[in-house]
């Protein structure tokens, strides 16, 4: 017999959890963002140490949280397959399962392949994947290559099964058919005796493949059901927080103005034939889970993806979009999805990263203006709360927020027709979620259109006017101003749908 | 000078944050201390090197001389031009290793044609610029347009060049029927100082022009910084690179023609030998006036420092090992310290 036992002491991320989970069986864990899922499996992985007070016990083994590493928790069985899977795609599936492991070494301290060769076999085997161990891991469909990961994180265990495997939303990009012949397998280890907690977004399979199922929601547990005894709507109900119906909307006069965007039978990445209007003062917000391409409808519109197919109206006037350029003198501004990537010049001042997209501005007279750029971007500073010593330290020098509120201020000094949001507040703490969102309502209310993508359902139907659920590069619905609410949304956007589309 | 967005800044630019209320309060005097330090310790090392070879009783004399002052200005003028060509596209984050070999074969092609070939000189500068613009034009295709790795393709090129010059000279260098100001051009002086370090002059106000007073200039850095953020703000990338590709290669054709007429002879194996020198400069650049960036200054005071330590030794009597031995260890040294006084400005920034 095993179980393990877990308390985490009152940090912020996790409120005095405990957490029973049994031998051989298939145990979800959801919850919504940053409600201590990951906190808790990198506790239980040992990468984290949890507060003092707390303590972790696998099988025979106990640990006290804040004395929990990595290596206590591989000897005790703990092991993790995340959700990138940490696979090398330009290697072969045998190579994949004998780094980090170790290649079996032939006399001469040379690999020797054959060992290698006959050992990745006997793996493959056991594991019933069907690959040779010669095949490249990218010419592997998604669903094998998620059996390799799964696979190497086991192989050392032998044929016994017993320890904690911990899957963290590795099945995300996976169609359900294909998650449910990877469940088959995880079905056989539990029988074995196996543990397996399974992280995820998608409570249709959790309820249709796990045995119980716990929910977490801002650091507390709020406990443990049998998935036979529960049903979608409760589990949602639970992840999202009842307390969050009333979350109370400024009822904005619905202003079915002129219209400030209109988009028609686009065609872009897994997008097809999406139509949608924006009107002035409106706030269009689009729900859809990663991979549904509603980051990619906005990167069709600002000319960032060329779309296949389909025409946008800014204003009234067709416009031709081919590059960024083209979108931005049309009016249109994108604050594109992880700001790190796609956003900040890391190095570059505050100033020139506020102002760069009116640098051309700033030349006259035959040379650059940086004294009237500074003293544009001091002015903008202020006027956004943006939190700074000076206009020319490094923007990585500040906090995430007010990285975000310069970045706003870069566009929104525009005075742009159209603003695409994606993912505005990724990142950003509560305050300087309240105060983006308060900026982009001024802009709104002073005729501007705006389409927001956010994964928090909260937010969404915080700020959206109206909100249309995006499913496999479809709408799939549409939510009036009345009708939005988290559950609501959840509801939309998790349940039914049998195909998922795999998209990285 | 005034080098933008940096310009507003006064010394002592990442200290902890503050409120932006307080912007007039100064940083504390030892933050303003490191930060000059490191701005200026290139400069600084060169001045003392300067001195030192001017004072030492074995080498002042001849290190103080006018004619050696001239030698090293004048010798150091393509250098200096090849090191340009490179910070280019270097400061959109793109590498050019082919610099040198078509700064190479502009310097055949001038010699070939206004010499054996017999055509007017005018013809052979031109000619040579256009082979070098060429050779840009197809450099900037492949890496902005295909999107091939710049670091490999432009050694590539390199390599290509500098063997299909020893094809076409067969090895030999090309000097007869060049016209005779070739050759004595670059001897003589413009207000006391020699005409091809005034060219380096001119080069380099002109690429700080571009780089730092040019809208695209901005965008190149903004490039080299990000280039996804910079596509995202409408910067178009492939142009843009592709331009400082052609800009590179253009100054690597000035470089060309300074060989043949500083020399009056062209000798396709050349090249080569400023490749290390001139990357070299460009780096130990980044680590002053503006340090973590490519700019023009630090790579002309890089440039020098480089010069300056191998002519001094030479004096000093040193062997042939002590400049390549210098060189490298100057490099490492300046990148060693520059790394460790930003990771202690992070400190600095991120403890508050």
């Amino acid at each position: 017999m095993r179980g393990l036992d877990k308390t985490f002491p009152g940090t912020t991320a996790l409120r005095n959890v405990d957490w029973e989970l049994r031998a051989g069986e298939i145990h979800a864990l959801c919850g919504g963002n940053g409600s201590g899922k990951s906190t808790l499996i990198k506790i239980l992985s040992g990468i984290y140490k949890g507060s003092a007070g707390g303590t972790i016990r696998i099988a025979d083994a106990e640990v006290a949280a804040d004395e929990i590493n990595p290596k206590w928790s591989h000897e005790a069985g703990v092991r993790v397959v995340h959700q990138d899977l940490g696979l090398f795609p330009d290697m072969t599936v045998a190579e994949n399962l004998s780094l980090g492991r170790g290649f079996e070494k032939s006399r001469i301290s040379g690999i020797s392949w054959r060992k290698v060769e006959v050992r990745v076999r006997e793996l493959l085997e056991r594991f019933e994947i069907e690959a040779s161990p010669a095949t490249l891991l990218s010419s592997l469909s998604p669903a094998v290559r998620t059996e390799v990961a799964i696979a190497r994180a086991l192989q050392d265990q032998g044929d016994q099964h017993r320890g904690t495997l911990i899957i963290d939303e590795a099945t995300a990009a996976l169609p359900l058919h294909e998650a449910q012949a990877l469940f088959a397998s995880l079905r056989r280890f539990a029988a074995r005796g196996q543990s397996v907690v399974f992280v995820s977004h998608r409570l249709d399979e959790v309820l249709s493949l796990c045995d119980r199922v716990s929910v977490l929601r801002d650091g507390d547990m709020q406990g443990t059901w049998d998935t036979a005894s529960i049903d979608e709507a409760a589990l949602i109900r639970l992840v999202v927080g009842k307390d969050l119906e009333q979350v109370r909307r400024d009822a904005r006069p619905s202003t079915q103005g002129p219209s400030a965007l209109k988009v028609s039978e686009m065609d872009v990445g897994p997008v097809s034939g999406v139509s949608f209007e924006v009107a002035r003062g409106e706030i269009l917000g689009i729900a859809g889970l990663l991979g549904s391409g509603r980051s990619e409808l906005l990167r069709g519109i600002f000319g960032d993806l060329e779309p296949r197919r389909g025409a946008v109206e800014v204003d009234g006037q067709p416009i031709r979009v081919r590059r960024p350029a083209d979108a931005m003198s049309a009016g249109i501004a994108l604050i594109p999805e992880d700001r790190a990537v796609a956003a900040a010049f890391a190095d570059q001042s505050l100033s020139m990263n506020i102002s760069a997209a009116v640098l051309r501005r700033y030349w006259r007279r035959l040379r650059m203006r940086p004294r009237s750029m500074a003293r544009d971007a001091r002015a903008l500073v202020g006027q956004f709360g943006i939190k700074a010593a000076r206009v020319d330290q490094a923007i990585d020098t500040l906090s995430g927020g007010n990285q975000q509120k310069a970045i706003l201020a870069r566009w929104l000094q525009r005075d742009p027709r159209v603003i695409l949001l994606d993912e505005p507040t990724q990142g950003v703490d509560v305050g300087a979620r309240a105060e983006i969102y308060r900026l982009i309502g001024e802009r709104v209310a002073a005729g501007a259109g705006a389409v927001l993508v956010a994964s928090d359902f909260e937010e969404l139907a915080s700020f959206a006017d109206r909100v249309l659920v995006l499913r496999d590069g479809c709408i799939q619905a549409e939510v009036p101003c009345a009708e939005i609410t988290p559950h609501r949304l959840s509801q939309l956007v998790y349940s039914g749908g049998e195909s998922h589309v795999a998209v990285h | 000078m005034s080098l933008s967005t940096d310009q507003i800044t006064e010394p002592g630019a990442q200290t902890p944050l503050k409120p932006i209320k307080n912007r007039g309060s100064r940083p504390s005097l030892t933050s303003t201390a490191v930060n000059q330090l490191e701005r200026l310790g290139l400069p600084l090392m060169l001045v003392v090197l300067v001195a030192f070879f001017t004072i030492d009783g074995s080498t002042g004399e001849l290190f103080t001389s006018s004619a050696n002052v001239r030698q090293l200005l004048s010798n150091q003028a393509v250098t200096g031009i090849v090191a340009l060509a490179m910070l280019v596209p270097l400061t959109a984050g793109y590498f050019d290793l082919s610099v040198p070999a078509v700064a190479g074969l502009a310097s055949i092609t001038f010699a070939q044609l206004a010499g054996p070939a017999g055509y007017p000189a005018w013809v052979g500068l031109l000619a040579a610029l256009a082979v070098s613009l060429l050779s840009g034009a197809i450099t900037g295709w492949l890496v902005a347009g295909l999107r091939l790795n710049g670091f490999i393709v432009t050694l590539g090129l390199y390599t290509l060049i500098q063997g299909g010059l020893q094809y076409f000279t067969d090895g030999q260098t090309i000097s007869s029927g060049l016209p005779d100001w070739v050759g004595s051009w670059g001897f003589e002086t413009f207000l006391g100082l020699p005409r091809p370090f005034w060219v380096l002059v001119v080069a380099a106000v002109v690429v700080w022009y571009v780089l730092t007073h040019l809208p695209r200039g901005r965008e190149l850095e903004g490039i080299g910084s990000n280039e996804r953020a910079a596509h995202l703000v409408g910067i178009n990338v492939r142009k843009d690179v592709w331009l400082a590709f052609l800009g590179s290669a253009t100054l690597a054709g000035l470089a060309g023609l300074m060989i043949t007429i500083r020399s009056g002879s062209a000798d396709p194996a050349s090249g080569p030998a400023y490749l290390f020198p001139a990357l070299a400069a460009v780096f130990l650049g980044a680590t002053c006036i503006r340090p973590g960036r490519y700019n023009v200054w630090g790579t002309m005071c890089g440039v020098y420092l480089l010069a300056v330590a191998v002519n001094g030794f030479t004096f000093l009597g040193a062997d042939s090992w002590v400049s390549p031995v210098f060189n490298g260890g100057a490099l490492i040294l300046a990148v060693l310290v520059s790394t460790l006084m930003g990771r202690q400005r992070e400190r600095l920034s991120g403890s508050d």
